[in-house]
C-alpha cells in the first residue's frame, strides 16, 4: 500500500537501511536525472525493520513512478528544456517512468527477502513518435535480504540517498552499479552502509569489439578490444538523533551523514577507429568524499538538507557518464569538482513551498585552462503552493540558475562565458490525494516563462532557435505519479 | 553530543577542504585581450622559424579530432599549446620570431585529404578548434613576446577552402564524372569541385551543348564544417556575407597555365580552393576587418601572405595601407606583411614590393638560383652551379626590390627586408633534393644566418629532417623528442648567435668580395665570399667565406687574389670556429683562405670579437 505521508514512508525505509542508507531504488535515471524525488528526509523510528514471523508469507507487488509532459513553446513548436546547468529546475523535464514487480516475503526465524524488478521507458512515448520502439531499460534486479540488524543485497539496483525534487537530483549519493551491499544498523539510530559496484559501459572509453578471423573455417569473430568496468566502492555513515534527544518534540530529528567513494578503473588498449591502430588508455582512481547535514519537524513532510560533496578524478564523473576530456595521459588526473547542495520543504495549513539549491564547481583535467569543461554553476529554484481545499493547489516557481564556463566570451573575450537564465512559472494542479507536496498523482497545467542571456544563447548552433533568441514560453500539460515503488519514499 | 560534534567537525573539514582548492572561473591573465604595442625593432634582427602548428608538438590531446598518427595527409595533432610548450627549445636554437600556420576554420577535409595545414579556409573569424582556442592562442602570443620573441601569422586573400561546387550539369548534386564523347569530343573527367579553367566562366552543358554559367553551388556540410563562409557580423547587415554568395568569387575554374596572367589572378587554386573576388570593395573590406582583428586580438606582430601572385596589386595597396594605419592608431607600429609568390621571376616577386604595397616578399629566385643551384646540387657537379650565380643574383636586388620602406611599414626597404629561406612546406625539403647531403644543408644555413634580408628557418631543418614533397615535407617534430644536441641544431644555434652578436650580419650592407663560375676541380671551386658591414651596421665588419664546393679544399684565389675592405695587416678571427683562428689581413687588404669541402668562415675584426 502507499503510506500516507513522507514520515511514514520515511519510517519504513530508515526501517530497513536507515535513512536510505541502502536507499530503495529510488526512480533513478542516467546522468541527466530523468527520474522522480525520493523523499527528503528521514524519519521517526519505526519498528523493527521485520517483525519474526512464524510462517513463510510472501506476497507481489507492483509500484510505478512516472511522468509524462506534453508542452507548446507558444511558437508552434515543442516545449524545450532550457536549462543551462547540470541540475536545473524539473518543471519542464521530460516523459520518464519506472514499473516495478516486486516478490516480498518473510521467512520462518525472522528473515526477509525482496526481489525486485524495474524497467524505465524513456521518451518519446509512441503516440507522440509514432515509432513503436520504445526505449526501456533494465534499472533494478535485484534481490535483499535482512536479518536481525543486517541486510545484504545483490544484483542490478538504484542505490542512492536523499534528493533534492526539484532539481531531480541526488547531491549526494547515486549509484546504478551492478554490485552487492550491506548494511548494519549498530544501533536504533546508527547505520553503517557499504556497497561494491561494477558497471562497462558501452562506449570507446570502456568497451570496444573488434573483429578477427574466426579459428575455425571463414569468417569474423568478435573479440572483447577493450575492457575496462569501473568499480565503484561506497561506504555511508548515518547517524540519526531524534526522539526528543535534541529537539522537544520527540517527532523532529537531525541526521548527519558521512559518505564516501572510490572508483577504480584498469588499463586497456583501444583500437582507434580511423587508423586501426591500437592505443594505450592508462590505468585510473578517483574518490570522493561527502556528508549531508538533514534536519525534519516530523510536520508533514518540512525538511531541509544540506549536502557537501568533493571529488577527484574519475570520481568527479558520475558512473553513467564517462569522461570526454582527459590530461594529456589520457588520465582524469586533476579533475576535481566541489559542491555544496541545499533542499527542503515546508508546508503549514494551506501553504507549503519547496526549494532547492545548489553551487558547484567542476574542473576537468584537460591542461588548458581555458575549456568548456571547467565551469562554475548553480542554481536557486523556489515553488511556493497555495491549496485550494483538499484537492487543488496553484504553484508558483522562480528560479535562477548559471554556469560560468572557462572558455573566453565571444564578444568579452576577457572574460569568462557565463551562461543565465531567470525562470518563472506557474503550475495550477489537481491532486486527487490531498494536500502536500509530495502528494501524489498531481495533474498540472504549466507555463513557464524563460529569460535567457546572451550568454545562455551562445550555448548553441547559430542556427538553432535558442541561439537567436532571449525569451521562451512553455505551455503544457504534465501528470505525475508514484505509488507502491520501492524506489519512491 | 559526541557522535553530533564529530559528525559536524568532518563536514566542517571537508567543506573547508572543498572551499581552498577550488577557485572560480576565469580566464587566465596570458588569455586576456592584449594591450596591442610594437615589439621589434628592425625585423632584419629576426631569426624567423615557419612553425606548421599540426605537426610541430601536441600538447593537449583534448583538440585531437580526427587525428591519424603516420597519415601525414590527415591532421596529427599539434597544436598552439604545444608550441608554447617548447619555445624553450626555439629560443636555444636562437630563434626570434614565429611564423604560424593559418589559424582560422578550415573545411575539414576534401578528398580524403584533411586540412591540417590550416590553409582551406571556412570563416575568417572563427579558430580552427583543432589548435586550441582563443585563450590558448593569447596565450602563446603572450608567452612569446615574454622571451622577446615575436609571431607572425599566415593568413590567405586570395581564396577560400572548397566551399561550393560547380553545377555543371545541372543535376543539383557535385559530380565527378567522366565528359566528352570519345569521338566528337575527348573524353576528360570531369570535377565539379575542381573544374578546369575555362575563360568564359566555368561552364554547364549537357549532350545537348552549353547552358551558360554553371552555378556555383554552396554546400552544407556540417560534418566536415564545409559550410557557406561566414564574416563578421557587422560587415553583413543583411545577413548574408560576401564570402558565402557566388557575388564573391570568380568562378572560372582551376588555374592550367601560370603563365597566363588571366588565369593567375582569376582562376581557383588548385585542389578546388575558390578565387575570391578581391577587386571588390566588399570582399576588401572583409579581408581587411577579419585579418586586422586577429591582429586586434593577439597582438601579432605580422603577417605572411599567402599567394600574394594570384591577387591584384590594386588589393594589396589597399589592404596593405588599411592595416597598417588601422593598427598603427593602436600603437602597432613595425608590422611586418611580406607575401609568398611562389616564382623564380625577380622582377614578378619585386612587384609586390612597389610603393605602397608589401614590406617584403620571400625571396623565392634565391631559393632557386642559389639554395638549390649552389648548395643543394653540391653532390651532383653537372648540376651545380657556380657562386658567381650567387652575385649576379644579389646584384639585381635593388633593381628587383623597393628601395624605399613603405609609408607606415617596417622602416626597412625592401631590398634589404627579403625573407630567406632554405625550403618551405610547399617544397621538398633541402636534404630531399641534396639527397642527404648534411653538410651542404650546414653550409647553406651558414649562408642563410648571415645574409641580407630576414632568414627563416622551416621547421625540422635542426633536425636534419628530409621529406619530399607535400605532404613528405610535413613531418611530425615531436618524434625527435626535441634533441638540441644535434650538430645541424647546434649549428642553427651558433648562427643565429653570431647574428644577434655582430650587427654586421644583421644589418650591414652587402658587398661580395669573390665569386667563382668554377665548380670543378679548379682551386677555388665553389668559394664565396661576401662582406657585411656599413649600411646599419655602425663600424662592425663581418666577412663570411664559404666552400660549396663538396670534394675538395678550395682557396679564395684566383688571378687577382680576394681584395676585402679590412683594414691591411689587421687579423679577422673566426668566430664560426671555436677555435677562434685568426687570419691576418695581407697588406694589399687581400686574403688568402682554404675551406675545407662545404665549411665557412665568418670573420671579424679581432677587435670586435664578442667572448
Amino acid at each position: 500500500m502507499m503510506p500516507t505521508s513522507v514520515a511514514v514512508r520515511g519510517a519504513l525505509a530508515f526501517a530497513l537501511f536507515s535513512a536510505r542508507a541502502l536507499a530503495d531504488d529510488a526512480p533513478a535515471a542516467p546522468a541527466e536525472a530523468l527520474s522522480a524525488p525520493a523523499a527528503a528526509a528521514p524519519s521517526p523510528p519505526a519498528a523493527p525493520a521485520v517483525a519474526p514471523s512464524v510462517a513463510d508469507a510472501g506476497r507481489f507487488e507492483f509500484g510505478s513512478y512516472g511522468r509524462v509532459r506534453i508542452a507548446s513553446d507558444l511558437r508552434g513548436g515543442v516545449g524545450r528544456t532550457v536549462n543551462v546547468v547540470a541540475n536545473g529546475t524539473r518543471i519542464d523535464e521530460d516523459s520518464y517512468a519506472e514499473l516495478e514487480l516486486r516478490r516480498e516475503d518473510t521467512w520462518k526465524g525472522g528473515a526477509t527477502t525482496k526481489v525486485v524488478a524495474t524497467l524505465a521507458l524513456f521518451s518519446p512515448f509512441f503516440h507522440f513518435s509514432g515509432r513503436p520502439e520504445q526505449q526501456l531499460a533494465v534499472r533494478n534486479l535485484f534481490v535483499q535480504g535482512s536479518v536481525g540488524s543486517l541486510t545484504l543485497w545483490g544484483g542490478s539496483r538504484m542505490y542512492r540517498g536523499d534528493d533534492i525534487y526539484l532539481l531531480n537530483w541526488w547531491p549526494l549519493d547515486n549509484q546504478n552499479t551492478l554490485g552487492g551491499g550491506a548494511a548494519y544498523a549498530i544501533g536504533p539510530d546508527t547505520t553503517l552502509a557499504a556497497h561494491v559496484g561494477m558497471q562497462r559501459l558501452d562506449n570507446a572509453y570502456q568497451s570496444q569489439q573488434v573483429l578477427a578471423v574466426a579459428p575455425f573455417g571463414s569468417g569474423t569473430v568478435a573479440v572483447q578490444q577493450l575492457d575496462r568496468p569501473r568499480t565503484i566502492e561506497s561506504v555511508k555513515f548515518t547517524q540519526l538523533v531524534r526522539n526528543g534527544r535534541l529537539f522537544q518534540d520527540p517527532k523532529a530529528g537531525f541526521k548527519w551523514v558521512l559518505y564516501a567513494e572510490a572508483h577504480q578503473i584498469s588499463a586497456g588498449v583501444a583500437r582507434d577507429a580511423l587508423t586501426a591502430q591500437d592505443r594505450g588508455l592508462p590505468q585510473d582512481y578517483g574518490f570522493l568524499a561527502g556528508a549531508q547535514l538533514g534536519i525534519w519537524s516530523g510536520e508533514r513532510d518540512t525538511h531541509l538538507n544540506l549536502f557537501l560533496r568533493h571529488a577527484r578524478g574519475l570520481a568527479a564523473y558520475d558512473p553513467l557518464a564517462a569522461p570526454q576530456t582527459f590530461a594529456n595521459d589520457k588520465s582524469t588526473m586533476g579533475t576535481t569538482e566541489s559542491l555544496i547542495a541545499l533542499g527542503g520543504n515546508y508546508e503549514k495549513e494551506a501553504f507549503g513551498i519547496v526549494g532547492g539549491a545548489y553551487l558547484r564547481a567542476f574542473r576537468d583535467g584537460d591542461p588548458s585552462a581555458t575549456t568548456t569543461q571547467k565551469f562554475d554553476e548553480g542554481t536557486v529554484v523556489l515553488r511556493p503552493q497555495v491549496y485550494l481545499g483538499q484537492h487543488w493547489g496553484v504553484g508558483g516557481e522562480a528560479s535562477f540558475q548559471a554556469r560560468r564556463l572557462a572558455v573566453p566570451d565571444p564578444e568579452q573575450t576577457s572574460q569568462p562565458l557565463t551562461a543565465s537564465l531567470w525562470r518563472f512559472g506557474v503550475m495550477p494542479y489537481f491532486s486527487p490525494a490531498g494536500r502536500g507536496t509530495f502528494k501524489r498523482p498531481q495533474l498540472r497545467l504549466v507555463y513557464v516563462a524563460t529569460l535567457r542571456s546572451r550568454g545562455a544563447q551562445e550555448l548553441y548552433a547559430a542556427q538553432d532557435v535558442f541561439a537567436q533568441r532571449s525569451v521562451e514560453h512553455f505551455l503544457g500539460l504534465n501528470v505525475e505519479w508514484w505509488f507502491n515503488s520501492s524506489s519512491q519514499p | 553530543m559526541r557522535v553530533l560534534v564529530l559528525g559536524l567537525g568532518a563536514i566542517a573539514a571537508l567543506a573547508v577542504v572543498a572551499t581552498h582548492t577550488t577557485a572560480c572561473v576565469q580566464i587566465p591573465d596570458q588569455g586576456k585581450q592584449p594591450a596591442l604595442a610594437t615589439h621589434v625593432v628592425d625585423w632584419r634582427d629576426e631569426v624567423i622559424y615557419q612553425v606548421l602548428i599540426d605537426r610541430f608538438a601536441d600538447g593537449n590531446i583534448n583538440n585531437n579530432f580526427g587525428v591519424r598518427p603516420g597519415a601525414l595527409a590527415r591532421h596529427q595533432g599539434g597544436d598552439w599549446r604545444g608550441l608554447e610548450d617548447h619555445l624553450g627549445y626555439l629560443q636555444e636554437m636562437g630563434v626570434t620570431t614565429l611564423w604560424i600556420s593559418p589559424i582560422v576554420k578550415n573545411v575539414e577535409t576534401d578528398a580524403d585529404v584533411d586540412s591540417y595545414h590550416g590553409y582551406w579556409a571556412q570563416d575568417l573569424t572563427q579558430l580552427n578548434p583543432h589548435f586550441g582556442d582563443l585563450a590558448s592562442l593569447r596565450s602563446l602570443v603572450a608567452s612569446a613576446h615574454d622571451r622577446n620573441m615575436k609571431v607572425v601569422l599566415d593568413i590567405v586573400t586570395n581564396h577560400m577552402g572548397q566551399a561550393f561546387y560547380y553545377d555543371m550539369n545541372l543535376n543539383g548534386h557535385p559530380d565527378i564524372y567522366i565528359g566528352g564523347t570519345g569521338t566528337t569530343s575527348p573524353l576528360t573527367r570531369v570535377s565539379e569541385y575542381d573544374p578546369d579553367w575555362d575563360a568564359r566562366g566555368v561552364q554547364a552543358q549537357t549532350s545537348l551543348g552549353l547552358d551558360g554559367r554553371a552555378p556555383m553551388i554552396f554546400i552544407d556540410d556540417p560534418a566536415i564544417n564545409r559550410v557557406p563562409p561566414g564574416c563578421i557580423d557587422t560587415l553583413s547587415p543583411d545577413g548574408r556575407c560576401i564570402l558565402g554568395s557566388p557575388r564573391g568569387y570568380h568562378g572560372f575554374g582551376r588555374i592550367l597555365n601560370y603563365d597566363d596572367d588571366k588565369q593567375r589572378m582569376l582562376g581557383d587554386f588548385p585542389g578546388g580552393l575558390k578565387d575570391v573576388a578581391t577587386e571588390l570593395d566588399e570582399v576588401r573590406q572583409v579581408m581587411i576587418d577579419s585579418y586586422a582583428r586577429w591582429v586586434e586580438l593577439l597582438d601579432l606582430d605580422g603577417f605572411r601572405i599567402d599567394t600574394v601572385k594570384h591577387v591584384e596589386h590594386e588589393f594589396w595597396q589597399v589592404f596593405s595601407k588599411a592595416v597598417r594605419q588601422r593598427l598603427a592608431a593602436q600603437g602597432k607600429a613595425n608590422f611586418l606583411m611580406f607575401g609568398e609568390a611562389f616564382d623564380g621571376n625577380d622582377e614578378l616577386l619585386g612587384s609586390f614590393t612597389r610603393p605602397g604595397e608589401l614590406d617584403s616578399v620571400f625571396y623565392f629566385s634565391q631559393h632557386f638560383q642559389v639554395f638549390r643551384d649552389v648548395f643543394q646540387n653540391a653532390h651532383d657537379v653537372k648540376a651545380q652551379k657556380g657562386t658567381s650565380q650567387i652575385k649576379t643574383l644579389w646584384e639585381s636586388r635593388a633593381k628587383s626590390y623597393g628601395s624605399a620602406p613603405q609609408e607606415n611599414g617596417i622602416g626597412v626597404a625592401p631590398t634589404k627586408a627579403l625573407v630567406n629561406f632554405l625550403d618551405n612546406h610547399d617544397v621538398s625539403r633541402f636534404l630531399f633534393e641534396a639527397q642527404g647531403d648534411v653538410p651542404a644543408l650546414r653550409n647553406a644555413l651558414t649562408l642563410l644566418l648571415t645574409e641580407d634580408g630576414i632568414p627563416c628557418v622551416y621547421y625540422g631543418t635542426e633536425q636534419d629532417f628530409a621529406g619530399g614533397n607535400d605532404p613528405a615535407n610535413r613531418e611530425v617534430l615531436w618524434t625527435t623528442g626535441f634533441a638540441t644536441t644535434g650538430d645541424t641544431f647546434r649549428h642553427v644555434s651558433k648562427l643565429a648567435g653570431l647574428r644577434r652578436d655582430y650587427v654586421a650580419l644583421r644589418r650591414g650592407d652587402t658587398k661580395v668580395v669573390y665569386a667563382t663560375d668554377h665548380v670543378g676541380d679548379e682551386s677555388d671551386a665553389g668559394v664565396f665570399a661576401f662582406e657585411r658591414a656599413a649600411g646599419d651596421a655602425g663600424a662592425s665588419y663581418a666577412l663570411v667565406v664559404m666552400n660549396t664546393n663538396a670534394r675538395h679544399k678550395s682557396t679564395t684565389s684566383d688571378a687577382s687574389g680576394m681584395k676585402v675592405n679590412a683594414a691591411a695587416g689587421s687579423s679577422l678571427v673566426d668566430v664560426l670556429d671555436p677555435a677562434r683562428t685568426a687570419y691576418a689581413v695581407g697588406s694589399d687588404q687581400t686574403l688568402r683562405l682554404t675551406l675545407g669541402a662545404q665549411s665557412a668562415m665568418v670573420l671579424v675584426p679581432s677587435g670586435q670579437v664578442v667572448h
